[in-house]
């Protein structure tokens, strides 16, 4: 049903060669670009010869086009129906836009088809108005780079005002929260739910100032080959950067980096494995883990 | 046969990709499943497609190759990309261009007739096409929506379906390609438009469920048509593929561990059970719609406010009960709120001002064990009507004290 000639790379990329060979009389190089820019690392030792030589033959000997239009397909019905099912999404309000044209289309989904079970229940408000304007002109100032003024309450509870460039959003399925990635002050980035108001500054000169450094931290952990916990761990933690190896003993070993700022999280992570898991290094995340069983033991479990 | 970029079946790079991502542990030889020489083209088309991404690195001794991504810093599913593989012949790809070259806007209406004789002017005859090779593109076409056919009187014509303009959307099809169910969709959508920066990165963010789109696509289809399906899968209980025949009621994700379940009910075993997507290798819409359906769904609804993962039941009796404690300092309300937060079902209530407690009935309490040990460090009592479960979760706490080394563990003697 996904799978079809119809979205491949091929096809979008030979769409793209005919309109360069619309634009000019187009050299074989810059082709050749083109296919290199748009297709995989290969694609070039089969989409230009088989244009050169006729076997799709959609360019004239001259490299000139054959068709008399500039290739264009209209939308397929699963893409349709895709963008109808996202029109009922409550995030969609974000972006302020219909999806048009699209009345006698079912959509391929509806709220109702699934469930995604885990998400937090302190989401971020997507259908406030208020939250609606500030991503909005967050998003605009990101296009136009220019800075904003911003009032939020932090996460001591303490209202804050500060000027910054948004740079761009982060936003987080688990947590159903976006955050917004600045430069231009000391933050790197902040809850864009805990804004309370947000303009563009007018800033008569540049300022000087960069947001903290986020330090990168390495993470070992070695996991027990039962209860499946080595497919369970790797699918778990695939969403960071890693390495997975296997000992010659047969001992499953996961490498991960992480930012500092997550580290909470991932010790609960960890611990969510119990002892199927174990840290091996470094040793301050290792103290982390022993602080939290310690306190568990006064706490004479019953 | 000659090594080629583009294939004709998903399935067979879907398993290798999977394999590559999730683990990239196994060395050429232990592909045992397929030749070696489906390894080395699997491989090859692998670093064609997704080259920034592979890594190839010697493990105990192996050569391995991994798929390595940092999904908070790619702000598109490199996946995606197997998706657009797709093999065809020199014939397709010609005709697809040609036609929508004829029919370039939606006002112009061919017979079959005339399509032929001007694509074969538009040619100059360097490849010719018969009526019946058109008619059946066109049919083609029609079903995948982009060419539609109205009777004139006895004759039939062909033209194209009227364009969407999507170019206001771009944003939102940027964030929900990679944030809604079958994304890859929303990826096709972005291929189409010009170049623009994405402004939109994600965190927790599982890109493994590319891979399962399809099947994800086609059990909505079927959930919306009230249809029976039939799908091969293979357990983890089997070593060979199960075929099964099933109503699908609905999809679960999970945001937390990256996998995607199927809650269907199975009429020979009058069982509501769950299949994870990445299991299922191919899933067939049956002609028969299921009665039922919204019936079945109804006791879904019911169901859930016992479900903590997939695992359910028809009857929300036959539930467990979980009870516990945990004790937080006074400067720590945020570990209520988490508690608030993270629970699905259930509820919370303050014993004291040191104290709270967490009380559900749920169909399987072994599902919210990784959860309750996220409280390891404050858990002062555990209540579950499933003794065996409440006992394993002690036993692992004493466990995690000898292999770090509390209680006279000397920390190193893992199992």
């Amino acid at each position: 049903m996904i799978f079809s000639e119809l979205y491949s790379v091929y096809y979008h990329t030979v769409a793209r060669v005919l309109e360069t060979a619309f634009d000019s009389p187009a050299s074989e190089k810059e082709l050749q670009n083109c296919i290199e820019r748009e297709a995989f690392s290969e694609s070039t030792l089969t989409i230009l010869p088989a244009l050169k030589s006729g076997k799709w033959p959609l360019l004239n000997p001259d490299l000139s086009p054959v068709l008399r239009h500039r290739p264009t397909m209209p939308l397929t019905l699963l893409e349709k129906q895709w963008l109808k099912a996202i029109a009922d999404d409550p995030h969609v309000k974000l972006f302020g836009v219909e999806i048009p044209e699209l009345d006698d289309v079912e959509p391929l989904f509806t709220r109702d088809d699934y469930r995604i079970y885990d998400q937090y229940a302190d989401g971020d408000p997507f259908e406030d108005a208020s939250y609606i304007q500030h991503f909005q002109l967050l998003l605009s100032a990101m296009k136009s780079g220019r800075p904003v003024q911003i009032t939020m309450v932090n996460r001591h509870g303490k209202r804050v005002s500060t000027r910054l460039f948004p740079k761009s959003f982060e936003y987080s399925s688990k947590d159903d929260k976006i955050r917004v990635i600045v430069d231009g002050c000391r933050l790197r980035c902040f809850n864009l739910g805990r804004v309370e108001h947000c303009e563009y500054y007018d800033a008569e000169a540049l300022w000087h100032e960069t947001p903290r450094e986020e330090h990168r931290k390495s993470l070992t952990l070695w996991i027990v080959d039962e209860r499946n916990t080595p497919e369970r761990a790797m699918l778990h933690f695939a969403h960071f950067k890693r390495r997975a190896e296997r000992t010659e003993d047969g001992k499953y070993i996961l490498s991960l980096e992480y930012d500092e700022s997550d580290e909470a999280e991932l010790v609960i992570r960890v611990l969510s494995f119990g002892p199927y898991v174990k840290v091996l290094e470094p040793q301050s995340f290792v103290n982390l883990i022993r602080a939290k069983l310690l306190a568990q033991k006064s706490c004479e479990l019953r | 046969m000659a090594y080629k970029e583009l294939i004709k079946d998903f399935n067979r790079i879907r398993s290798y990709m999977r394999e590559f991502y999730v683990y990239g542990l196994k060395s050429r030889e232990e592909y045992t499943e397929k030749s070696a020489r489906s390894y080395d083209d699997e491989r090859r088309r692998m670093e064609s497609w997704l080259g920034d991404y592979m890594r190839f690195e010697q493990n105990a001794g192996r050569k391995t190759a991994a798929l390595s991504v940092d999904s908070r810093v790619t702000r598109r599913n490199p996946l995606y990309k197997a998706w657009k593989t797709k093999s065809f012949t020199d014939g397709d790809i010609t005709l697809h261009f040609a036609i929508f070259d004829v029919l370039c806007t939606p006002e112009i209406k061919k017979t079959l007739a005339e399509l032929v004789q001007e694509i074969d002017i538009l040619l100059v005859s360097r490849m010719t096409f018969d009526e019946s090779t058109l008619r059946k593109k066109l049919k083609e076409y029609a079903g995948e929506g982009i060419i539609r056919m109205e009777k004139d009187g006895r004759r039939t014509l062909y033209r194209r379906s009227p364009d969407v303009e999507i170019a206001p959307l771009a944003d939102a099809i940027d964030f929900f390609s990679e944030v809604a169910l079958c994304g890859v969709i929303g990826s096709f959508l972005q291929d189409r438009e010009p170049p623009h920066e994405n402004l939109f990165s994600f965190k927790h963010h599982y890109i493994t469920q590319a891979m399962d789109s399809d099947v994800m696509a086609t059990l909505f289809t079927a959930i919306r048509g009230h249809r029976y399906i039939t799908i091969e899968n293979l357990g983890k209980y089997f070593d060979t593929v199960q075929i099964i025949q099933l109503v699908p009621l609905r999809i679960y994700i999970s945001t937390q561990n990256g996998r995607q379940n199927l809650l269907a009910f199975h009429e020979k075993a009058n069982r509501l059970n769950s299949y994870r997507l990445d299991y299922i290798s191919s899933v067939r819409i049956e002609d028969e719609i299921c009665g039922k359906f919204e019936s079945l769904r109804k006791v879904l609804d019911r169901a859930e406010s016992h479900m903590w993962g997939v695992n359910s039941g028809w009857n929300v009796k036959h539930t467990e009960h979980v009870e516990f404690e945990i004790r937080i300092q006074k400067e720590e309300s945020f570990i209520v709120r988490r508690l608030e937060r993270e629970k699905r079902c259930g509820h919370v209530e303050k014993l004291d001002d040191s104290h709270y407690r967490y009380t559900a009935d749920v169909f399987d309490t072994r599902e919210m064990v990784p959860w309750i040990r996220t409280f390891i460090c404050r858990l002062t009592r555990l209540n579950f009507s499933n003794r065996t479960v409440e006992n394993e979760l002690k036993a692992d706490i004493q466990e995690m004290y000898r292999m770090y080394g509390i209680d006279g563990g000397d920390g190193h003697d893992f199992q």
